[in-house]
């Protein structure tokens, strides 16, 4: 059976199943043998719940408003630049 | 304030606006701009930690993305495509600020014992309240700064992968590093921001 540390090492491919068949089940072994890795993997699947729900935006597909001098700089930008070729 | 196309311009087709902006019309520098500076402005507060920061690199995106517009081959969207400049904008602006050595990490990585036993006996703090509680600004921000407090490498890997959904061929073509390093670093991230989160969340399950 594999260790906690040789788990550890393969849970990254094991969570998105890409590692060959004989490893998988491995895991899956380790997974239903082991006291602590499925809490381990448990709260490292919520983390990453987590900080995908942190960037979400309750209000739709454009987060932030933007300065409107922060807009015409940058087209001011190109201009001067047009101008200058 | 949302950013919407000027109301004096009708809307183009993405073909249509590029067409436009490589012909030089002013309008359409106008219509590019409010179009995508929202997400620009997102992508950039994301990756960059100082509102200055993210200002310049809004002008910076801008700048290269009408430099490179006669080379977009709209093999992908605009929004894609501008999200891309964005990445690589932030990426050259951390690494020239990234001149000093990394933090460690270590001490937020699983421990193991001399049999390879997982040594910290881990309770189950992130009750399953902690994904409902996340909808509340307070969390998300904490969140966000626990992001934050990784070190640039493990934070940029983090970001690509996780938020904002590139594959690992992907983050790692942008990183350019290998794909076993973007996997590595990858779950040391999560591994840390795990650890990090933990002491947060007991409190409030």
């Amino acid at each position: 059976m594999l260790t906690c540390k040789q788990f550890d090492a393969f849970m990254l491919d094991y969570l998105e199943h890409e590692l060959p068949f004989s490893d998988q089940v491995s895991c899956w072994l380790h997974l239903k043998m082991c006291r602590d890795c499925p809490k381990f993997v448990q709260q490292y699947q919520q983390t990453i719940a987590l900080g995908k729900q942190a960037f979400e935006d309750p209000d739709g597909p454009v987060p932030e408003s933007v300065p409107e001098d922060l807009i015409n700089a940058a087209i001011a930008h190109q201009r001067r630049s047009d101008s200058n070729r | 304030m949302v950013i919407q196309a000027a109301p004096d311009n009708p809307t183009l087709s993405e073909p249509e606006l590029v067409e436009c902006v490589r012909a030089g019309e002013d309008r359409c520098y106008d219509i590019f701009v409010r179009q995508f500076g929202a997400k620009v402005l997102a992508v950039a507060k994301r990756y960059l930690r100082s509102e200055a920061d993210a200002a310049d690199c809004f002008q910076d995106t801008f700048v290269a993305a009408f430099d490179s517009i006669d080379r977009f081959e709209q093999r992908s969207s605009l929004s894609t495509w501008i999200r891309s400049i964005t990445v690589n904008q932030c990426l050259m602006r951390i690494r020239a600020a990234s001149r000093r050595k990394e933090d460690s990490i270590d001490d937020l990585l699983p421990q193991f014992d001399s049999q390879g036993k997982r040594m910290a006996a881990y309770e189950p703090t992130h009750s399953s309240d902690a994904v409902v509680l996340i909808d509340k600004s307070q969390t998300k921000a904490l969140v966000r700064g626990k992001i934050d407090e990784l070190p640039d490498d493990y934070r940029m890997t983090l970001l690509l992968r996780d938020i904002d959904g590139y594959t690992t061929q992907e983050t790692a073509d942008i990183l350019g590093i290998s794909v076993n390093a973007v996997k590595t670093r990858l779950h040391r991230a999560r591994s840390a921001l795990k650890a990090l989160l933990e002491p947060e969340l007991e409190h409030w399950t």
